[in-house]
């Protein structure tokens, strides 16, 4: 069996998913580890397509050598309380729940954004080419956040003093999950104007996640980010709130929430890499009234808009709050025509927030990636 | 010896927690200070290159801390983000992150 390396010549001796997952489950100490590290951290199903596409084969059939589109490939990881990365597999892609929440939360997790992005807007994992999705758990003592390192989500415990564990809630996966459609598509740089764009694209992919999952139109979603996160005891509901930003929490030991719902109250700072978390709360809001606006289902036509827009060639990684209203504009004339109502309610809401865009857009194509 | 300590970054801004912190072994008994000291020799500040590593590419929501410590006539500041692969860096932020928590009393025995 040929372990991962980056010589092309390895495609030619590659085993299929599901054999490899049988190693994975039945080999012995040395085979489970290699078949392991090669379904998850296997990139040439990625550079075996993008070849094939440059020799101007025809495309890929779902078969033997490349992972189907639309297909899952989880790894769930356990760092035990340490902060060495991956960690120890835990569960693969197919397997019974374990007897770990965190572990079957991640993986369920990683699962309903696969899903939502895959049904919703036909994206095969996180680069659109079946990535595979990897996740550890149980990292660090009473770690008190989760994140996205470029190629995995890595989640905390929590204390349990003033945050439970971070794999508790859906759109927090699907927040970090989205900051690699991100990274992969636009790029945004994190810092300042782009930083608080890119946390607003996670804020909004991941709360229509869980709105997707919960069945929830627009006017019943709750609009918060990471609720449930916040242990009893403490004074707030969410992270943060995207229907009324500032209002998620109020406590002696947080804080107040910093979050502004507009334009003016935009925090000018050097924390928190020019207050990406806190500024996001403009174009979170812009969207929230977007999706109220139009009404329904918010992926079905806001969400179409702002993924459209994250795809868009003219988003670059400098791009800020008024280049990236401007092409949901346009966007939104390309996908509903110029003048219709959603349009509309995409200029309202940019217009509510304080974020000026031209009266007039082009109407020409725009280009996605 | 004198640690300023600060968190930066994470999956949200918390006002509360992102204030930056300060230890001094002068405040502490003994035995404190004594751990602190040793936790300090231990990671090395004083070896470390000043200033932080490039960040990691693509990455969100990762925490960043800064640390930087008196001793006498040195002084040195070091910035590390989320993961912290080096145990004994990783020993000395958990334990300033623990003993400097808002709202926490002061610790007397290990969590």
């Amino acid at each position: 069996m040929c372990h991962q390396t980056t010589h092309r010549h390895s495609i030619f001796c590659i085993l299929p998913p599901h054999i490899l997952q049988q190693i994975a489950i039945n080999g012995d100490a040395q085979e489970r580890a290699a078949a392991v590290h090669t379904l998850a951290a296997d990139q040439t199903f990625r550079s075996l397509r993008t070849e094939l596409l440059l020799a101007g084969a025809p495309a890929p059939s779902p078969s033997v050598l490349l992972a189907a589109e639309g297909e899952k490939h989880r790894t769930i990881y356990d760092a035990r309380h340490q902060q060495m990365l991956p960690g120890v597999v835990v569960r693969t892609e197919g397997a019974q729940p374990t007897q770990d929440l965190a572990t079957n939360e991640a993986y369920d997790g990683l699962g309903a954004t696969f899903d939502f992005y895959w049904e919703i807007y036909q994206r095969n994992s996180i680069d659109d080419q079946g990535l595979p999705l990897n996740a550890t758990v149980h990292f660090g003592r009473n770690y008190d956040n989760a994140f996205w390192n470029g190629d995995r989500m890595v989640f905390g415990d929590g204390d349990g003093r003033l945050f439970n564990r971070f794999t508790i809630s859906l759109d927090v996966i699907g927040h970090e999950l989205t900051h690699g459609v991100t990274q992969d598509e636009a790029q945004l740089t994190y810092s300042n104007q782009p930083g608080a764009l890119n946390e607003s694209i996670s804020d909004v992919f991941g709360s229509l996640i869980k709105q997707l999952t919960l069945n929830q139109t627009a006017d019943q979603a709750d609009w918060l980010i990471g609720a449930g996160l916040l242990a009893q005891g403490v004074n707030g509901v969410a992270l943060r709130s995207m229907k009324a930003p500032g209002t998620a929490y109020d406590d002696p030991v947080l804080g107040k929430d910093p979050q502004p719902a507009h334009m003016r109250d935009f925090e000018r700072t050097f924390e928190d890499n020019g207050g990406v978390h806190i500024n996001s709360g403009i174009p979170n809001h812009a969207f929230y009234l977007a999706a109220v606006k139009i009404g329904g289902f918010a992926w079905e036509k806001a969400g179409r808009i702002w993924y459209d827009t994250l795809r868009d060639t003219h988003v670059r990684p400098s791009t800020g709050f008024r280049s990236f209203a401007r092409l949901t504009l346009i966007n939104a004339g390309r996908l509903f025509g110029n003048g219709s109502a959603e349009q509309q309610a995409v200029r309202e809401a940019w217009h509510e927030v304080g974020v000026a865009v031209p009266a007039i857009v082009p109407a020409t194509k725009s280009k996605t990636r | 010896m004198r640690v300023e300590f600060k968190i930066e970054g994470g999956l949200a801004y918390f006002p509360g927690l992102s204030k930056p912190r300060v230890i001094d072994s002068a405040d502490l008994p003994a035995a404190e200070a004594d751990r602190l000291h040793r936790l300090v020799d231990a990671a090395g500040i004083f070896e470390q290159p000043a200033g932080g590593r490039a960040l990691p590419k693509g990455a969100a929501d990762y925490r960043q801390y800064t640390i930087t410590v008196e001793d006498g006539r040195r002084r040195r500041t070091i910035r590390l983000a989320d993961p912290i692969a080096n145990p004994d860096l990783e020993a000395l932020v958990e334990y300033l992150r623990t003993r400097t928590a808002p709202g926490d009393e002061p610790a007397s025995k290990d969590e």
